[in-house]
């Protein structure tokens, strides 16, 4: 059954309180916690174990570079993977129905565990920018504002898109494969560790499409506070002049949160197939 | 009835799954503070007559009202005064039992304390237990208590003892009169017949998606008469078989001997004893043995078998 209009209010506080149920069930479900915590840390201590070899991506410190790109790539983790899974389990199980037949609406059923998600990438990024801070010596974002909108858009879409894909997914153990095409083709064609400066035009506006690598644009020029995105130069930019620069990145997610929308509509299922 | 004692109310119901029509024109209503229950065949429609009262998805045509609301466009509205304990599953397997119970009194308002709830289901003792260690009538109960969590004036519960022991099933019973004695107005579907005669103020039997036969349990059997049955004795051929007040025999081969069964309407109380006098004349002078000799009257089986064809129970699941 696909999600039906309209989904009802949202309110914060049964919000909050699915969003702790996902900490509870994720923190007893090793196997999740390893997709979800494990493969961040991964790319956390990566950062460490690189910084200071002198190699440098597009102009600036290579590890710098990379640890503006997992501010958005934790969102493939975090939310994306998470929630794939997470939908598709809680339909298998019933629970998704379950939930549905009480006091909640659909949008705060779905939205408990969105909330949950972003909370978890939120404290992620939160790691990193403490690390870019400190060890990486790269200073604290020099526009929070931008980059926070760029992430909860970002969160948004991927949020969207684990709704869409947990339709097509049909048990959990599948949910291992579904994500790969997306995981891939985020962690290739975004820009957060390979930049696409030098690609043929027609890869680079291909890339341009994938819908991390707004996210990733953005994050990387609002923190700090040179342009980053797809045309930029690498130039310094001021605070104003960073939200036109990444107008067209903008644009690009509103259009995928637009695009999200309708997928989750199309394909997200709140109960197992019949038979 | 009064049509605003009408706590649900559906009227000409259509459902379909693609090419399939599951329910076909349902039509009854329960009243505030009754037990109603319906009764059906696997396929005869139940569950999703019943997901469909419970606001899950919007009626293909006719209405359906649950206090006065239509329960899919203002389920907001019409979902912080019902359970539901849905046919399976729904528990986090995760969980302890006293976690789920304590998830669901933070969702729902004005919620029963979590004691009160698990000593209602008898599960007091499996507070810490994780649902997946659950036995599935354990897990039927937990189910129960979700639904029970926020003091719901209408009840929905689909066939709520299937899995559950004979004790964990009269258990079950005594919290639904209970929750009825509150005032608690009660949906429920089932296949044990026993189970809808041991507590339906009314009940509807249902056939093809829709209803055949409706009402109180003395309503619905009045008029299916009283039946007497023995075993053929092995001398006697079943056309010689006598016809006592015009009753002709049905006869049927069970598990050995054929079995003789008459069906008496329309004598009122005096069928029974006429006919088993002239039976029982007729093998004395016969010097006959008349095995297996009862005399009872019409129970909800005889009405369902009349209605469905076949026996309510021992279908499997899906």
């Amino acid at each position: 059954m696909n999600l039906t209009v309209p989904v009802g209010p949202l309110r914060s506080r049964p919000m909050l309180r699915l969003a702790r149920l996902e900490a509870t069930l994720m923190w007893r479900n090793r196997t999740a916690l390893f997709g979800v915590v494990g493969l961040p840390a991964f790319f956390t201590v990566m950062l460490l174990v690189a910084n200071g070899n002198g190699n440098t991506t597009s102009g600036i410190d290579a590890v710098l570079y990379t640890g503006t790109g997992d501010l958005a790539f934790f969102l493939l983790p975090a939310v994306f993977m998470n929630l794939v899974n997470v939908y598709t389990a809680r339909r298998e199980e019933l629970t998704l129905k379950r939930l549905r037949s009480g006091p909640l609406s659909d949008a705060e059923v779905l939205g408990g565990s969105v909330l949950g998600a972003v909370l978890l990438y939120l404290a992620q990024a939160a790691v990193i920018v403490v690390i870019i801070a400190t060890a990486l010596g790269g200073g604290l974002p020099r526009d929070p504002v931008l980059m926070l909108v760029a992430m909860v858009l970002g969160a948004a879409v991927f949020a969207l898109l684990a709704m869409a894909l947990s339709g097509v997914t049909r048990t959990v153990e599948l949910a291992q494969l579904t994500v790969m095409p997306l995981l891939l083709l985020s962690m290739l064609a975004s820009g957060f560790m390979f930049p696409m400066d030098e690609l043929p035009d027609a890869v680079r506006y291909a890339a341009a499409a994938v819908p991390l690598t707004p996210v990733v644009e953005i994050v990387r020029t609002a923190y700090l506070g040179r342009d980053f995105t797809g045309t930029g130069d690498h130039g310094n930019v001021g605070v104003l002049e960073a939200w036109t620069t990444c107008g067209p990145a903008l644009l690009t997610l509103v259009a995928w949160v637009a695009l999200g929308v309708w997928l989750a509509r199309r394909y997200f299922r709140w109960e197992p197939r019949h038979g | 009835m009064d049509p605003t004692d009408k706590v649900i109310d559906v009227v000409g119901l259509h459902q379909r799954y693609g090419d399939f029509e599951a329910v076909r024109g349902l039509t009854f209503a329960v009243r505030e503070g009754e037990l109603f229950a319906l009764l059906g065949t696997n396929g005869a429609g139940k569950t999703t007559a019943m997901e469909t009262i419970e606001g899950f998805r919007p009626a293909a045509s006719g209405t359906v009202r649950v206090l006065g609301r239509d329960p899919h466009r203002e389920r907001t509205a019409v979902r912080p005064a019902t359970g539901v304990m849905l046919q399976e599953g729904g528990l986090f397997p995760d969980l302890t039992v006293a976690e789920t119970v304590d998830l669901w009194r933070d969702l729902v308002p004005d919620a029963r304390p979590r004691a009160e709830v698990l000593e209602r289901v008898a599960l007091a003792d499996k507070a810490d237990v994780r649902a997946r260690q659950l036995s599935g009538g354990q897990k039927r109960r937990l189910d129960l208590a979700l639904a029970i969590v926020g003091r719901p004036r209408v009840l929905f519960l689909d066939e709520p003892t299937t899995g559950m022991d004979p004790e964990a099933r009269r258990a079950t019973w005594r919290t639904v009169r209970d929750l009825v004695a509150d005032g608690t107005t009660v949906l429920l579907t089932t296949h044990y017949l026993e189970e809808a005669e041991r507590l339906a103020d009314r009940l509807a039997i249902m056939h093809r998606g829709a209803v055949e036969v409706a009402g109180t349990v003395a309503e619905v059997l009045a008029g299916h008469g009283d039946r007497i049955s023995f075993q053929v004795p092995p001398q006697v051929p079943v056309a010689e078989l006598p016809r006592p007040l015009g009753a002709e025999p049905r006869v049927a081969v069970g598990g050995g001997a054929p079995v003789a069964t008459y069906t008496l309407t329309g004598q009122g109380g005096q069928g029974v004893q006429g006919a088993l006098r002239h039976l029982l004349d007729w093998a004395d002078d016969r010097r006959l043995h008349l095995a297996g000799l009862q005399a009872r009257s019409a129970s909800l089986e005889d009405v369902f078998l009349r209605v469905a064809g076949h026996p309510p129970v021992e279908e499997d699941h899906r």
